[in-house]
C-alpha cells in the first residue's frame, strides 16, 4: 500500500489546474446517490415505515461534496489528501453499492422489509440507538481485553516453559494435546455455574481460547531457535536467564505474533458466543436482543460495529508486530 | 579497514591495552563418542596435543573428522568421554568468556543491531555499561564503524563474519576458537580476511586454535599445522610452519610445505 501511496505521491498534480478525476467521478457518483434518494418516494408499504431519509440525503450530499472539495484542492492536503486519492475506486464503489441497496430495499421494495433494512434504517439505529450501541461496544472490549491478556500472557508463559524445561514439558503436554483442540465454547454450560459470575466465566472462556494457539505457537517458535543461538552465548558468559530471555524469546517472537494473531481471531468468536448466552451486556448480547424485538436494522448495525471493532483490533496487533519485529526483512502487511 | 590497520601497524601504548596473556591449552589423550542411531561413534580418538600461550596451531583435516568436536570441548560446550582438556593446567568444565568460539556461520543474533550483536558478551556478564566503550573498539578493530545501527540482514556474508570476530574480541578473549569462520566466505573475501584475521592475533596475541579445510588457510596463519585423520580422528602429523610473518602466499617454502600436508592427506596425485 506504501508503494502505491508514494506513486501517487511521486507525480503531484499540477497545483490548483486538473481536479483529481477518479476522486471527481467518486464525488458525481455520491451526489447522484443523494439525488436519487431525495428524488424517488420512499416504498412505504412494509409493516416498518422508512423515516430518516432526509438524513441520509444529507449524508450522501456530504459525502460527495467532502470529495469534491478534496479533488481539487488535492494538492494541499497532503498525507490525508494521498490517502484519500488511493482509495478513491473504493469511495466510488461505495456510493454505487449504497445507491443499489437505497433502490432495491427502501425505492423499489424488491427485498422484504423488515428483514432487510434500508442504509436509513441503519442510519436511524446510530443517530436514536447509539448510546445503547456504545455502551454494549465498551463491555465487549472490556471482556475481550481482560480475556485476551491474561490468556495471551498464560499462553506465552507456558509456551516458554514446554519449550524450556522438560519436566513443564512433561507434565503440560498431555494435558495441552487433551484439552487444547477442545472448542472453547464448549465448555460454556460448565463455565457458567462453575463461576461466580458470566462475567468472569467468559473471562476465563476466552482466555482459554486465547491461550491454546498462543501457547502451542510460543512453544514451536522456542523449539525451533537456532541451537547455535545459545552455544554462542553461553560461551560469551550467559546465564539461565539470559538464555531464556535475551535469546529464546527474542527469537521465537515471531511465532509468539502469530500465535498472538490466531488468538484473537479465536477470542472474536468466543466473546460473541458468551455474551449472546450468558452475558448481559456487549455487541453479542445486543444482537441476540434485537433479534428477539425483529429489529433487523439494529442487527445490522452492531455488526458493522463489530466488524470495525474486530478489524481494528486486528491491525492493532499487525501493527505492534512491525514495531517489534522491525529487524525481519518481509512481514506480511493487514 | 584502513583506520583499523594504521592502528595495528603504529600501536601507541593506550592502544595495547587490548593485549592479553595467551592461555596455555593441553589435550590430553582424548577420546570422544557420540551416539548415533543408538550406537556409539566414535569421532576423536586418543587426541593429545599442547598450545603455547599465544600460539597459532591450525588443525586441518578432512570436512566430519571431529576437529569442531574438539572445539566444542576445549569451548566448553561439551565433555570429553575420556583423557582432559586444561586450560593453563585447570580442567575445562564449563563455557567461559576467556575462550570464545567462531562458527562457520556468523550466527548473529537477527534482531539485534550490529552493536547490539557486539555487545553481547559483556551484556551477558552485566559489565555492559562500564565497559560499553570497547564494543566501538570491536567494530573499529573489524572495520565496521558506522555500520553500528545496520541489522545482520543488511551485512554481506564477509561483513557478517567481521561483526562476528568483533563479538567475540570485544570480550578479550586469551583463546580465540575458529570453526572453519572463513569457510562460507567468496574466495576473494576469504583472501582479505585471512590477512585481518593474523593481524587481530598479532595485536592481541590470544591462543589461536583454527579448525580449517584449507591447506593454504591452514600455512599462511598458523605456526603449527596439527593434520588429523579421518574419522575417528587421530593426529597424523605436527607440522611446524617455519616461515616468519609477514608470509607471502607464494614462498617456496609454504608450497613445500603444501605438498608435505596434501601428501599426509593422502591428496599426493593432485600436485
Amino acid at each position: 500500500m506504501s508503494t502505491a501511496l508514494e506513486t501517487l505521491a511521486a507525480r503531484p498534480r499540477a497545483a490548483g489546474r486538473l481536479p483529481h478525476l477518479p476522486l471527481l467521478g467518486g464525488a458525481a457518483l455520491w451526489l447522484a446517490g443523494a439525488a436519487l434518494t431525495f428524488a424517488l418516494p420512499d416504498h412505504n408499504e412494509g409493516l416498518t415505515e422508512i423515516a430518516r431519509t432526509h438524513e441520509l440525503v444529507v449524508l450522501q450530499a456530504g459525502v460527495g461534496l467532502l470529495l469534491a472539495f478534496a479533488a481539487i484542492g488535492l494538492p494541499w492536503l497532503g498525507r490525508v489528501g494521498r490517502i484519500t486519492a488511493h482509495w478513491a475506486p473504493w469511495l466510488a464503489l461505495g456510493a454505487a453499492g449504497l445507491a443499489a441497496w437505497e433502490l432495491v430495499t427502501a425505492k423499489l421494495g424488491l427485498l422484504p422489509l423488515p428483514f432487510f433494512a434500508p442504509p436509513q434504517g441503519l442510519l436511524e439505529v446510530y443517530l436514536d440507538d447509539w448510546p445503547r450501541l456504545g455502551i454494549s461496544l465498551w463491555h465487549s472490549v472490556k471482556l475481550l481485553a481482560w480475556g485476551y491478556v491474561i490468556g495471551a500472557a498464560l499462553g506465552v508463559l507456558t509456551g516458554i516453559s514446554i519449550g524450556w524445561w522438560q519436566q513443564a514439558s512433561y507434565w503440560i503436554h498431555p494435558v495441552l494435546r487433551f484439552i487444547g483442540p477442545l472448542p472453547a465454547t464448549a465448555w460454556l454450560p460448565i463455565a457458567f455455574f462453575a463461576f461466580p459470575s458470566s462475567w468472569s466465566a467468559s473471562v476465563f472462556l476466552i482466555a482459554l481460547a486465547t491461550g491454546f494457539p498462543v501457547t502451542i505457537l510460543t512453544w514451536s517458535g522456542i523449539a525451533s531457535v537456532n541451537k547455535d543461538y545459545y552455544d554462542i552465548a553461553r560461551t560469551l558468559g550467559a546465564s539461565e536467564r539470559f538464555l531464556v530471555l535475551k535469546v529464546a524469546v527474542p527469537a521465537a517472537l515471531p511465532h509468539i505474533f502469530v500465535g498472538l494473531f490466531m488468538g484473537l481471531g479465536a477470542s472474536f468468536a468466543v466473546l460473541v458466543v458468551a455474551e449472546m448466552l450468558g452475558v448481559k451486556a456487549g455487541l453479542g448480547w445486543y444482537l441476540s436482543w434485537a433479534q428477539g424485538w425483529a429489529a433487523y436494522a439494529n442487527m445490522y448495525a452492531a455488526l458493522l460495529v463489530m466488524a470495525v471493532m474486530c478489524s481494528s483490533l486486528i491491525t492493532l496487533l499487525f501493527r505492534l508486530r512491525d514495531r517489534v519485529l522491525s529487524w525481519q526483512k518481509e512481514l506480511v502487511r493487514w | 579497514m584502513v583506520t583499523a590497520a594504521a592502528r595495528i601497524l603504529a600501536p601507541t601504548p593506550a592502544e595495547n591495552s587490548g593485549e592479553v596473556e595467551g592461555i596455555r591449552l593441553e589435550v590430553g589423550d582424548v577420546s570422544h563418542a557420540f551416539a548415533f542411531e543408538g550406537k556409539p561413534l566414535p569421532v576423536l580418538n586418543h587426541v593429545s596435543f599442547s598450545a603455547a600461550p599465544g600460539e597459532f596451531v591450525a588443525l586441518l583435516g578432512p570436512s566430519g573428522c571431529g576437529k569442531s568436536t574438539l572445539l566444542r570441548l576445549v569451548a566448553g560446550l561439551d565433555h570429553p568421554n575420556t583423557g582432559r582438556v586444561t586450560a593453563d593446567g585447570a580442567d575445562i568444565g564449563t563455557p567461559d568468556p576467556s575462550r570464545i568460539l567462531v562458527f562457520q556461520d556468523p550466527t548473529l543474533y537477527p534482531w539485534r543491531t550490529v552493536e547490539a550483536n557486539v555487545s553481547l558478551g559483556l551484556e551477558a556478564r552485566g559489565i555492559l555499561k562500564a565497559e560499553r566503550h570497547r564494543v566501538a573498539q570491536a567494530l573499529a578493530l573489524v572495520g565496521l564503524s558506522g555500520f553500528e545501527s545496520a541489522y545482520p540482514r543488511q551485512l554481506s556474508g564477509g561483513m557478517a563474519q567481521r561483526v562476528a570476530l568483533a563479538r567475540a574480541l570485544v570480550n578479550e578473549p586469551r583463546l580465540l576458537l575458529l570453526d572453519e569462520p572463513l569457510g562460507k566466505l567468496d574466495s576473494l573475501t576469504r583472501i582479505t580476511m585471512q590477512g585481518e584475521l593474523l593481524k587481530l592475533w598479532q595485536r592481541a596475541r590470544f591462543t589461536a586454535l583454527l579448525v580449517t579445510h584449507d591447506v593454504e588457510e591452514a600455512l599462511f596463519l598458523a605456526e603449527r599445522v596439527i593434520v588429523f585423520s579421518d574419522r575417528p580422528a587421530r593426529i597424523a602429523a605436527d607440522v611446524k610452519v617455519d616461515v616468519p610473518y609477514p608470509r607471502h602466499r607464494g614462498d617456496p617454502r609454504l608450497a613445500e610445505l603444501r605438498h608435505h600436508l596434501l601428501h599426509l592427506l593422502g591428496l599426493d596425485e593432485t600436485w
